[in-house]
This record gives C-alpha cells, sequence and structure tokens, in this order.
C-alpha cells in the first residue's frame, strides 16, 4: 500500500513474478485509456470552444448583410406598398417580416455568445445594490402591472457585475411576464448552503410544468406562442450561462398554476478561497 | 435657402449610401451630395488632389469607421489636426456601437456619433433629423471666400 501511495501503479510479490507479464500488460492498458480519456476532454473542451467562437463570429458578421436586406425590403414596402397587386403587398410583407424577426435572433445569438468574452474584472458586488438597480430598470412593467416585489437581505459576492445585474433583471422580468390572473408577487432572497449562496426569485405566476424544467433553460426554446409572450427565447439560456460561468447552477421549482421559484447558487466570498485554482483555471480557459 | 451647403458622405457601402440619400432626399433642406468610398478618397476630395481638382469644400461630413485603406478613425484624426479642416463639422455615422469607438472619435474631435439604426424607418429619419439639424438650426461657420 505504501508503494502505491507513493507512486507506483501497481505492486508485484516477488512470489507472483510469475504474473508479471499480466501486469504490465494492465498497467499498459490502464495508462492507455487514462490517456485515451484525457485526450477526450481536450477534444470535448476545444470543440466547445470552437462552437462558441463560431457563434459569436456568425452572429456578428450576419449583422451586417441582414440589416441591408431589412433596410432595402422595408424601402420596397414602403414606396411600393398599393402599388404593385395584392399578392406583392403579401410578398414583400413576409420578407419584411422574415429579415426583422432574424435580425432579433441575430441579435440575441450575439447577447448569448458575448456573455463572459467581455473578460470584464470579477470584483465584490454588493447583491442589495445590483437589485436595486434591476427593480430600477424594471420600474415600468413593475408599475403597470401592479407588482408587488418582496426583498430579503442578500450577500455580497465576488462576481462581473453587468452580468449579475442581467441576471436578476432576466429572472424578475420572467417572474412579471408570465404571471397569473392575480397581481404578480415577487419575492427575493438569498440562503447560506454551504460554501455557497442560493438565490432565489419566486412568484406566483403561471408556473411551469415539470417536463419543461430543463428545456426552458435551452437557448430559443420557448413555451408560449409568439402572440401569448412576445420574446424569443434567449433570456433564461443568458441566465443559465452566466450562472454557469461563475461555477454556479440554476434550477426551478415549480407547480403549473401556483408559481414559480427559479434558483441558483454561487460561491460565497469566504467560500471562495478553496475552490480559488479550480476556478483561475476555469476563467483562463475560456 | 442657403445655396451652396455641401455635404460629403464617406461610405465604402454602396447600399448604405443610397439608403442616407433617401434620407437626406426626406429633408427640407438645399443641399449638394457628394460620396467616396474610402478614407484615402476622402483626403484627396478634402485636399482636391488628382480628380478631385474640383472637388467642393463641405460644410458637413457623415463619415463611417470600418473603411478600406484609410479607416475613417485616421481620417478624422487627419482632419482634427489640420487648421484647413478643423472647423468642418464631422458626424460619424457607422455600424459600430463599442464604446471604445465612440469615445475615441470624440475624443479626436468628432462633433456627433450616430449609429445606424438596423431599419428602413428609423435610418431614413435619422438621416433626415442630422440634415435638419446640421443644415438648418446650428449655425455652422462661414466658408473662407475660394
Amino acid at each position: 500500500m505504501e508503494c502505491i501511495k507513493q507512486g507506483a501503479s501497481d505492486y508485484v510479490l516477488k512470489d507472483q513474478l510469475l504474473r508479471l507479464p499480466e501486469a504490465v500488460r494492465r498497467a499498459v492498458r490502464e495508462r492507455q485509456l487514462r490517456e485515451e480519456h484525457r485526450k477526450l476532454l481536450d477534444d470535448l473542451a476545444r470543440s466547445n470552444r470552437d462552437l462558441e467562437q463560431f457563434a459569436y463570429v456568425a452572429s456578428h458578421d450576419l449583422q451586417e448583410p441582414l440589416r441591408m436586406v431589412a433596410a432595402y425590403t422595408q424601402l420596397l414596402a414602403e414606396r411600393y406598398q398599393g402599388k404593385l397587386d395584392e399578392n406583392a403587398d403579401k410578398y414583400i410583407h413576409y420578407a419584411v417580416d422574415g429579415a426583422t424577426r432574424m435580425q432579433r435572433l441575430v441579435q440575441d445569438l450575439l447577447a448569448f455568445s458575448r456573455v463572459g468574452r467581455k473578460g470584464a474584472e470579477r470584483c465584490k458586488v454588493d447583491c442589495n445594490a445590483i437589485l436595486a438597480t434591476a427593480l430600477q430598470n424594471l420600474q415600468a412593467s413593475i408599475e403597470e402591472s401592479g407588482s408587488r416585489i418582496e426583498r430579503g437581505e442578500l450577500p455580497t459576492i465576488t462576481a462581473e457585475t453587468s452580468e449579475l445585474l442581467q441576471l436578476f433583471q432576466n429572472l424578475i422580468g420572467n417572474a412579471i411576464k408570465f404571471r397569473g390572473s392575480d397581481a404578480p408577487v415577487v419575492r427575493i432572497a438569498a440562503e447560506r448552503a454551504g460554501r455557497e449562496w442560493v438565490f432565489s426569485i419566486a412568484d406566483n405566476g403561471l408556473g411551469i410544468a415539470p417536463e419543461h424544467f430543463e428545456t426552458i433553460f435551452v437557448i430559443f426554446k420557448r413555451l408560449h406562442t409568439r402572440s401569448e409572450y412576445p420574446g424569443n427565447g434567449i433570456g433564461l439560456s443568458i441566465c443559465k450561462k452566466i450562472v454557469e460561468q461563475q461555477g454556479g447552477r440554476i434550477w426551478v421549482e415549480s407547480v403549473p398554476g401556483k408559481g414559480s421559484t427559479f434558483r441558483f447558487s454561487l460561491l460565497a466570498q469566504d467560500g471562495r478561497a478553496e475552490r480559488k485554482d479550480k476556478q483561475d483555471v476555469g476563467s483562463r480557459a475560456s | 435657402m442657403n445655396p451652396g451647403i455641401e455635404v460629403l458622405l464617406v461610405d465604402d457601402s454602396p447600399a448604405d449610401l443610397d439608403l442616407t440619400r433617401e434620407g437626406l432626399s426626406r429633408s427640407r433642406q438645399q443641399f449638394q451630395v457628394s460620396a467616396v468610398a474610402d478614407g484615402a478618397e476622402a483626403i484627396c476630395f478634402l485636399r482636391r488632389q488628382g480628380k478631385y481638382a474640383q472637388a467642393p469644400e463641405p460644410d458637413l461630413i457623415l463619415l463611417d469607421l470600418n473603411l478600406p485603406r484609410k479607416d475613417g478613425r485616421e481620417v478624422l484624426s487627419e482632419l482634427k489636426n489640420d487648421p484647413q479642416f478643423t472647423r468642418i463639422p464631422v458626424v460619424i455615422f457607422t455600424t459600430s456601437q463599442a464604446t471604445s469607438d465612440v469615445n475615441r472619435s470624440y475624443a479626436e474631435g468628432a462633433n456627433c456619433f450616430v449609429s445606424k439604426p438596423g431599419n428602413f424607418p428609423e435610418y431614413a429619419a435619422a438621416v433626415q433629423f442630422m440634415a435638419d439639424f446640421w443644415l438648418s438650426l446650428a449655425i455652422l461657420p462661414r466658408k473662407e471666400m475660394q
């Protein structure tokens, strides 16, 4: 045992020398498997990075030609509306509609692929202040919907300020947007769980069926038609990316018709030291 | 009517130039429009070099930032560091919304920074608004006698 602790990969008793070839073969195979495993992980990491880069470049470079298509179909619509025939008006309308919808999708994709790209400094942030800004930004929809906001005491953590703001704003915005027949009541709180803080945004809105608990976080997944609720299905996927980039998790608990509680975990200020090395490696790789 | 007002457009995209002309045509102001497709041409135009020997002196320049040959940023810097041109208002009109581009443009002496809107009605309205503001409401520097 001692020898293995010191780094030997196998241990052969002299009287078992007959079994040596077998032990060597096994050791070689284990090493090969470990190598393959590491290579697979490297490949996966590289492929993920390539994919992110692709999404960023594609969405960035698609904007320019798309702007031309949108602008000129709109110009056609404006200038020739009612001057061709009925079908022409309809076709131009389809083209304008498709182009502007694609513009929004491309902008959303760009916003999604920008999460974590800015390389902005993480610093100590008071989540109470971030929440106050988020509520200020949402003031119009809070007032218009007659929402009541209940704020618990939130901690100070290490994070990227603008992304944390977006996280709170998206989740609270959703709580108000997907409301039931009653005026929205949104509760924001945080609880300590080991080395992490678990934040919660709870509402009394529509709620979500359990079979959608995972899919709602997938980019461009929507549970409603655009006419019921506008949007492209980007908000929660951005939330997930923000939380996971900071090493946390996000999930939902909900009873349809009763409301939803979105929770996300982020490392506590004093929980950081233990994981510092791992965090640093993660942020360098991204 | 103020005769002889000249606007210079510097943009490498023919499609954007047409959109800008369309917007300008909606303004009630009277002016002439010239256009060049890159930064080097813009400098030749202003310095009346080569085929631009007869070029008019612009009263207003709409300058795109991302241009072939000589970048819009270089053109801006060159104009604002030349006593002959420094008083001509330069409006940066570009798709860029990057804070670095905005800040740097103003630091270099740009008179205004406008991001090109993504759809036609807003684009045309923005250009019309700029023309009305710069060529009617704003008082422009008086041209030297030529």
